[in-house]
């Protein structure tokens, strides 16, 4: 990131990521408080926001999960502040429970809440469709195609937050937010930070049996002006085209865009009337069935759920009611996965009934020249903790095998996903943040096998400990193991409330997942250093062995969070190299650790690149001959 | 007309930076840019892609299959798995650094008989998709340069080297030293020129590049 562009005060272009442009369009607007959980494609937010806290007045907090993130936006909002927030949509998941009550109380200082889904599941658990939050919850929604319309959109949401009193979904895909473009800089003129009164503003934000009657009536009132507004919305617009043509096109977000790339590819910019819609919650009725008037038939060209295609196809009913639809249910789309302009420009020829010739020829063609490619599956970094834990966990399953106990592996979501890989290959099952706990708690009480549970620091906090202490309050049994790398390491490395700091490298209050887990009571609770496999091994042992729950905290910071600290500090790393007069090629370090430093020699014995070994030491300690050793000289990286 | 570059390497390499140095370049230049980036999770040694796009009608952040000007791989085998976006004929510029996924070398542990992928297997392979690929060893370009870690910048070099980049060249190391970390400004210019050179002595045959002074 290029920190000096988003924090400039004055006017001017830059070349940013969406992202990027989101935070600046938020500091433009003034906005006060911000709050996140990270997740991808939207953790830059955080990041940006994080790194700019050096250079404005708002206050910021990295928060325990998405639900306390939405929380505090919405207290700063009760108060009639700016507020922000930004989340993946399945971390709306957690933090609906809040935002559908937000949509009865209403909001008062302007509220945004940024969601990104992720079509084609690039960096999430599943496709989900965050969309119908938004009629499910009564809160508008604002859909960018562009960074440059991402940052208008965010500065709009405010302003019509505050016009209607409620919190504005902005909400982004994958695409959107990891793409980057040129954009407008306007001047930034904040007012400063100050305390407001509560008693001056106070308001009603409750909303029990009768008051939530009345309120819902409210809510079905504010979507019908909100509507009449977005008639007029600038963000909605269509695109001319030739009449003759019959047929038009309606879509939003990143869809859109492929559109303008599939229609030049077809040969056909300009002729066909593209209706782009940026307010899709709620749709402008009026605005889509003039449009729908007259044709023969539509197009409607969006990623996963037919969304907007219901809305079109209730519109046509009344307004057009012979207009063909082409999307989802037609067949010319599919529900699942993302698109981009060669599916799109299959669609729309098929619906137009023009030429084109798909690209399935050349992916053949590629695929054959492919044939016995080495595949790049994600890893554990050259320095990861995780891999000398699980390092020591198999070792400890190993010299267990003779006891001909069984095991299921609950995996969770994080860096440690990836014991789903080899040399580990562990994976019974893997859902969501938190979920292994939980699973656990309902497996162990009906299998005969002994359960074994992961979790990372910050999903220990964001959703595994509720099951934690259902766990040892029911006396459940299992073996959980805490991977504590001191970061949420997964999405870039943010500070959790395991980190000593928090936003900004301001100083946070650490809370030790030890001290949690005996505060509530659990008996067998140790803590190990992820680093020292061999001593591991029998710690690890007796938490598989033991009868109740066991709890065994693996500690040492992520590998890139360290790297950056020592860059900070200047200490260099220090890589390991293979003695090659002592290696007698048992391959331990190379079938045990996979790790990307380490490949096969021209002789056939091991080597480390310099360049891409961190110095963990792990594969050292798993050589039985004592082959590996720290280099004397200076590491060649910085 | 846009002028479509997809770049590809592993994740570490700097292809963040190089995105944004040439995106600047082209802010500086008055040239529309739009980027798909695609950098899987945090995790380092995983695939990383960027669909890079210059000019006026380039509307999508995704290159069309087939659509790519050119293909920059920061690893030789990424060229390989990519190489479906480059245009028939168009244009490689590929790292001749190979960096062997945990799985390919374990594969060779498990069965002594098995071989690494080469990179002659790889260029060759990228050969049959077009005739023009150069291959450049940018860690030893790096080196030279006095940084290993600026393969990226070597790239960025390769790249200004071709007459169809839409940029001036000075327009790009302009953006380098504003986006490189400071004190490392005169190592990664270094590095640009060297990967100019090397990038126009690989394609001196084929009438693409500039006229170097
Ligand atoms: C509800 C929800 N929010 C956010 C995410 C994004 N995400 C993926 S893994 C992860 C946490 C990883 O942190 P940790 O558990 O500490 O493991 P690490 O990656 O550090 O090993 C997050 C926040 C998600 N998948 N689901």
């Amino acid at each position: 990131m290029v920190l000096k562009d988003v924090v400039s005060p004055n006017k001017g272009k830059a070349f940013m990521l969406c992202n990027e442009a989101i935070a600046r369009g938020a500091i433009e607007a003034d906005v006060k408080v911000v709050a996140f959980y990270p997740g991808a494609p939207t953790s830059e937010i955080l990041d940006t926001f994080s790194e700019a806290l050096g250079s404005f007045d708002y206050q910021m907090q990295i928060a325990t999960n998405e639900k306390v993130a939405l929380e505090i936006c919405a207290g700063a909002s009760f108060a009639g502040l700016r507020s922000l927030t930004a989340m993946k949509s399945v971390g709306m998941n957690v933090a609906s429970d809040t935002l559908f009550v937000l949509g009865y109380t209403g909001a008062r200082g302007g509220m945004v809440v940024v969601m990104a889904d992720d079509p084609h599941a690039h960096s999430s658990q599943s496709e989900q469709d965050g969309r119908f939050f938004a009629p499910n919850s009564y809160i508008p929604m604002l859909e960018p195609s562009t960074a440059q319309e991402a940052k208008d959109m965010i500065k709009e949401a405010f302003s019509i937050s505050e016009r209607h009193r409620v919190p504005v979904i902005v909400r982004t895909v994958t695409r959107v937010n990891h793409q980057s473009g040129v954009v407008e800089l306007e001047e930034i003129r904040r007012s400063g930070f100050s305390r407001v009164r509560w008693r001056d503003l106070k308001e009603e934000y409750l909303t029990l049996g009768e008051v939530a009657r009345r309120k819902k009536l409210r809510m079905i009132e504010r979507r019908g002006s909100l509507e009449r507004e977005f008639e007029e919305s600038a963000f909605n617009y269509i695109l001319g085209g030739d009449a003759e043509v019959g047929t038009g096109i309606v879509t939003a977000s990143t869809a859109y865009l492929h559109v303008l790339e599939a229609l030049k590819v077809l040969g056909i910019s300009g002729k066909v009337p593209v209706l782009k819609l940026g307010t899709t919650y709620p749709v402008p009725r009026r605005l889509v069935a003039g449009f729908l008037k007259g044709l023969r038939g539509v197009v409607v060209v969006e990623e996963l759920s037919p969304y907007l295609e219901t809305e079109v196809t209730m519109i046509a009913k009344d307004e057009n009611p012979g207009l063909r639809i082409f999307g989802k249910r037609s067949g010319h789309f599919s529900e699942a996965w993302e698109l981009n302009p060669d599916l799109v420009a299959k669609g729309l020829a098929s619906a137009l009934a023009i030429p084109y010739e798909d690209k399935s020829g050349i992916i053949e063609e590629a695929k054959a020249l492919k044939e016995g490619m080495p595949e790049r599956y994600p890893t554990f970094c050259p320095g990861c903790p995780h891999r000398g834990t699980f390092a020591a966990l198999s070792q400890a399953l190993r010299a267990l095998s003779a006891s001909g106990k069984g095991y299921y592996f609950a995996n969770d979501i994080g860096c440690y996903s990836m014991w789903v890989f080899p040399p580990f290959s562990k994976a019974d099952s893997s859902l969501c943040m938190g979920a292994s706990v939980g699973i656990a708690n309902g497996l162990s009480n009906v299998i005969e096998e002994r359960v074994v549970a992961v979790v990372g620091d910050s999903t220990f906090y964001h959703a595994a400990l509720p099951a934690i202490l259902n766990a040892i309050h029911n006396r459940n049994k299992f073996t959980l193991l805490v991977l504590d790398n001191s970061v949420t390491a997964m999405t870039g490395q943010q500070p959790n409330l395991s980190t000593e700091f928090t936003a900004g490298w301001r100083e946070g209050k650490r809370i030790p997942i030890e001290d949690v887990c005996r505060a509530a009571g659990a008996e067998f609770v140790e803590v190990i250093d992820a680093y020292q496999v061999k001593e591991n091994v029998p710690v690890i042992r007796r938490a598989l062995e033991h009868d109740g729950l066991a709890i065994v905290v693996s500690r040492r910071e992520c590998a890139l969070y360290g790297d950056r600290r020592k860059r900070k500090r200047g200490e260099r790393i220090t890589p390991y190299y293979v003695d090659k007069s002592v290696c007698r090629k048992p391959y331990a370090c190379i079938r045990d650790v996979h790790c990307p430093a380490h490949e096969i020699d021209g002789d056939g014995q091991p080597r480390i690149s310099p360049e891409l070994c961190d110095g963990c030491s792990v594969c050292s300690r798993m050589c039985a001959f004592g082959s590996i050793r720290r280099s004397g000289t200076e590491g060649e990286r910085r | 007309m846009s002028f479509d570059i997809f770049i590809c390497g592993v994740g570490g390499q700097g292809l963040v930076l190089l995105t944004n140095a040439l995106g600047r370049a082209c802010l500086k230049s008055g040239l529309k840019a739009i980027t798909g980036e695609m950098y899987g999770l945090s995790q380092r040694s995983g695939t990383v892609s960027v669909h890079m796009r210059i000019g006026e009608d380039a509307h999508s952040p995704l290159i069309p299959i087939g659509g790519a000007d050119v293909l920059v791989a920061l690893e030789a085998i990424e060229a390989l798995r990519y190489i479906e976006y480059l245009k028939k004929g168009g244009l490689v510029l590929m790292n001749s650094r190979i960096m062997h996924p945990p799985v390919e070398t374990a594969g060779l542990v498990k069965d002594r008989s098995r071989k690494y992928f080469t990179l002659e297997e790889a260029v060759s392979r990228v050969k049959r998709w077009t005739s023009m690929v150069a291959v450049i060893d940018a860690l030893a370009a790096a080196k030279e340069g006095g940084n290993p870690n600026a393969e990226n910048t070597v790239f960025l070099g390769c790249l200004s080297a071709l007459r169809g980049l839409p940029l001036d060249p000075a327009k790009v190391k302009e953006a380098i030293s504003e986006v490189v970390p400071r004190g490392t400004v005169e190592q990664n210019l270094k590095a640009f020129e060297i990967g100019m050179r090397r990038a126009s002595e690989a394609l001196c045959g084929y009438g693409v590049c500039r006229d170097l002074k």
